[in-house]
């Protein structure tokens, strides 16, 4: 019988239950404590590279129709150098900076890295959801983040509705985002040349934004009192700007594969994504639980790429938990995606060097550890290491064969938790 | 709990009694088949004699609603749909819910369309157990995952029957304390048959101190002694009573029904009384030991809960 295995929690369970079936003691108890409070400090640091220090704080009410409000903030700081889409070459290669009034200089051989990066970013968002009925859920919000540059806003929609004595949940939901950016030194003109710093620079306008248009069919079914199964689908449309102006590409001889000029990059005005996401949820008896997921994403840029992620949480003396992660990420690059171009050959009507639309195979390896002060209350520590590989330089030419056109990529994050009720 | 059921209350205005107890006003009246009783530590007369009407109408309005005996409440609709759906309002969708809980936290072992079972087990003085042939025959009738629970349509095939016969006394004990506290903040405490609730002890070195039933003082006709329990706040409730068995060439059948086999749970306890945070909380997990059989302190122990158990 499978009482006698589960049964810590039978009590436990049977208390909410009827908590729910008197509302009252359900009520009183929130109105105890209905602020629950999540708040992380996030540390992500590449080496060599990009680092990032992510603060968050979300706060939900709960209140005693069964609706919640919940208010995130989240400010991040970035800072470091990152690939400017520039290839390595066997000589310094100076490069003027994106607002045309200074430059920096990368060594022979070295990956050329813009330095000027900086951004910090502040996000808000407030998401309340209610029930429409017993078995219906609506949940709706608002976001706003705004950067130097950057400006989003954002809303959303879903629409949950319970079937099958609660075992099966199906949901539908829109998101419609739009974003508007400012670069320094503007937007430049595509394929233009980059010019020295100090004389005009090749400007296209001043400004530009983009429209995301999210879709998103899900299905989440209780198998059976162990395991939780999620499968979604989901549609995204951007349309607009969806070009990095501070990215370029080298233009290189086609044989000796010198460095001959530096172009702005140009992509598609339009994108469409699709993805399945598929996910499993097991308790083991022994109070174990695993946690498996699977994504599938494919777009019209030709990008498709596989998401596995695993993780294992292992309760041990009551209140604390450890929780081993490992995550496996693999993508094709985009079809206009290019190392460099050769001179010589037609322009293209796209193309980009920017490493995130290139073939990569990415792993994270890490642990969280969590205390549990109570049931409202837990602390916990998450530290993960990253290494990304990138597909080696199969097409190299001339000097550009001496060289690691992709190099690998380290990172560390950080992650400390603290969430409680009050 | 499960072997206990809401019996038609025929008349709304049975009688109340308010009398002075020490320090206490101590109400009562009957319902559900039992002496119902209402605690209440502070001085106002016409304020305990309000609350005590208040108590009273509830526990008459749940007896009412939910008997099974009604031919025009809730539960006769559903039984005699004939297989088809109906509609239920927002209290029994709450109580649907809360029994398909129980069902599934139980192995299908707690059962509200378990009650059929009575036709053919009586525990009435030489009755006889039913023949396996009988009980075959009501098993394809038992069995909540048969019928079909999309709030707020109810679907029982034709020929199941569901009752709240289990759940009924001790909903309407946190219902009634749940009123009662909203009307005045003192200690209150509510004793529907020995199944309780109570909010807070009198004085905080002072608790509750309540009589139960002692199951294993046998004996047709005469009063059971009673047990002394002392209660400072949650629920408590009873499961089982020594005078339900059947006794037959020697061998003994307890009352509680495995729903899985239609026949009694083997070496069930006596009676189970459990302390929990409500008194619904209690009676479940009280419910859920007895059908453990032998094994009901074991899972009793595993819950972590405070009870009384007593065996033969």
């Amino acid at each position: 019988m499978q009482l006698k295995k589960q049964r810590p929690s039978i009590a436990s369970l049977l208390a909410v239950a009827s908590c729910s079936l008197l509302n009252q003691s359900a009520s009183a108890s929130e109105d105890d404590n209905n602020w629950h409070v999540d708040s992380a400090l996030l540390l992500y640091s590449e080496k060599d590279r990009v680092d990032a220090v992510e603060p968050v704080i979300s706060a939900t009410r709960s209140f005693a129709d069964e609706s919640s409000l919940t208010v995130k903030v989240a400010v991040d700081t970035l800072t470091g150098a990152s690939p400017s889409g520039a290839t390595i070459s066997d000589v310094p290669q100076t490069f003027t900076r994106p607002s045309g009034r200074g430059e920096y200089i990368t060594s022979a051989g070295e990956l050329p890295l813009d330095d000027t990066f900086k951004d910090s970013r502040t996000a808000v968002s407030v998401q309340y959801e209610f029930p429409l009925d017993r078995r219906t859920r609506i949940s709706t919000g608002l976001a706003f983040s705004n950067e130097y540059d950057y400006t989003s806003v954002a809303l959303n929609a879903t629409v949950a509705r319970d079937y099958n004595n609660k075992n099966t949940t199906v949901s539908a939901g829109f998101a419609y985002a739009d974003d508007s950016i400012e670069p320094e030194g503007e937007i430049p003109i595509a394929f233009a040349s980059m010019a020295p710093a100090g004389s005009e620079q090749p400007r296209d306008r001043a400004d530009d934004d983009k429209t995301t248009t999210d879709l998103l069919v899900g299905i989440t079914q209780v198998v059976n009192r162990q395991t939780l199964m999620q499968l979604n689908y989901s549609y995204s449309r951007a349309e607009g700007y969806l070009t990095d102006p501070f990215k370029i590409l080298s233009l290189v001889a086609s044989s000796s594969g010198a460095t001959l000029d530096y172009l702005y990059e140009q992509r598609p005005e339009e994108r469409v994504k699709h993805s399945i996401y598929w996910k499993t949820k097991y308790h083991r008896l022994n109070g174990d639980t695993v946690d498996v997921s699977y994504r599938y994403l494919w777009d019209d840029w030709d990008i498709s790429s596989h998401t596995v992620d695993f993780r294992y949480r292992i309760p041990f003396a009551e209140r604390h938990y450890i929780e081993p992660h490992l995550r496996y990420y693999s993508q094709d690059q985009a079809d206009f995606y290019q190392q460099f171009l050769v001179a010589g050959s037609p322009q293209p009507r796209h193309a980009s060097a920017d490493s995130r639309l290139g073939s990569y195979e990415g792993i994270t390896i890490g642990a969280k550890y969590g205390y549990r002060f109570n049931e409202d209350s837990e602390f916990n520590l998450r530290l993960e290491y990253y290494e990304q590989t990138g597909d080696r330089a199969h097409r190299a030419i001339g000097v550009g064969r001496n060289y690691d056109l992709f190099p690998d990529l380290e990172a560390v994050i950080v992650q400390l938790g603290y969430s409680f009720s009050f | 709990m499960a072997d206990r059921c809401v019996i038609d209350g025929a008349a709304i205005d049975r009688p109340l009694r308010l009398r002075r107890s020490g320090e206490l006003w101590q109400g009562s009246f009957e319902a559900m088949a039992s002496p119902c009783e209402i605690l209440m530590a502070f001085d106002d007369r016409e304020l305990a004699q309000q609350l005590l009407q208040i108590a009273a109408t509830e526990a008459w309005r749940i007896e009412q609603k939910y008997s099974r005996y009604r031919s025009d409440g809730i539960v006769a609709q559903i039984n005699s749909a004939g297989g088809h759906g109906v509609n239920v309002d927002n209290e029994t969708a709450q109580l649907l819910d809360f029994a398909y809980q129980c069902y599934q936290l139980s192995d299908g072992l707690f059962d509200i369309s378990s009650g059929i079972l009575r036709r053919i087990w009586s525990f009435k003085a030489g009755e006889k157990p039913p023949l396996a042939a009988q009980i075959n025959e009501l098993l394809p009738l038992i069995g909540l995952r048969r019928a079909n629970w999309e709030s707020p349509c109810f679907n029982l095939p034709s020929g199941m029957e569901i009752d709240f016969g289990g759940i009924g006394k001790e909903y309407a004990v946190d219902r009634t304390l749940e009123l009662l506290t909203a009307i005045v903040d003192a200690p209150l405490l509510v004793n529907y048959g020995g199944d309780i609730h109570c909010n807070r002890a009198p004085k905080t070195d002072q608790p509750w101190r309540i009589g139960i039933e002692d199951a294993a003082a046998e004996g047709v006709g005469r009063r059971p002694a009673e047990q002394l329990l002392a209660v400072s706040g949650g629920g408590v409730a009873t499961s089982g009573s020594s005078r339900r068995f059947l006794l037959h060439r020697g061998r003994r059948y307890g009352h509680v029904l495995n729903p899985l086999t239609g026949r009694p749970v083997e070496h069930s306890p006596l009676s189970v009384t459990v302390a929990a945070q409500n008194c619904t909380q209690a009676g479940m997990l009280a419910t859920f030991a007895m059908l453990q059989g032998a094994g009901a302190e074991e899972f009793l122990n595993s819950q972590q809960v405070e009870y009384w158990l007593r065996r033969e």
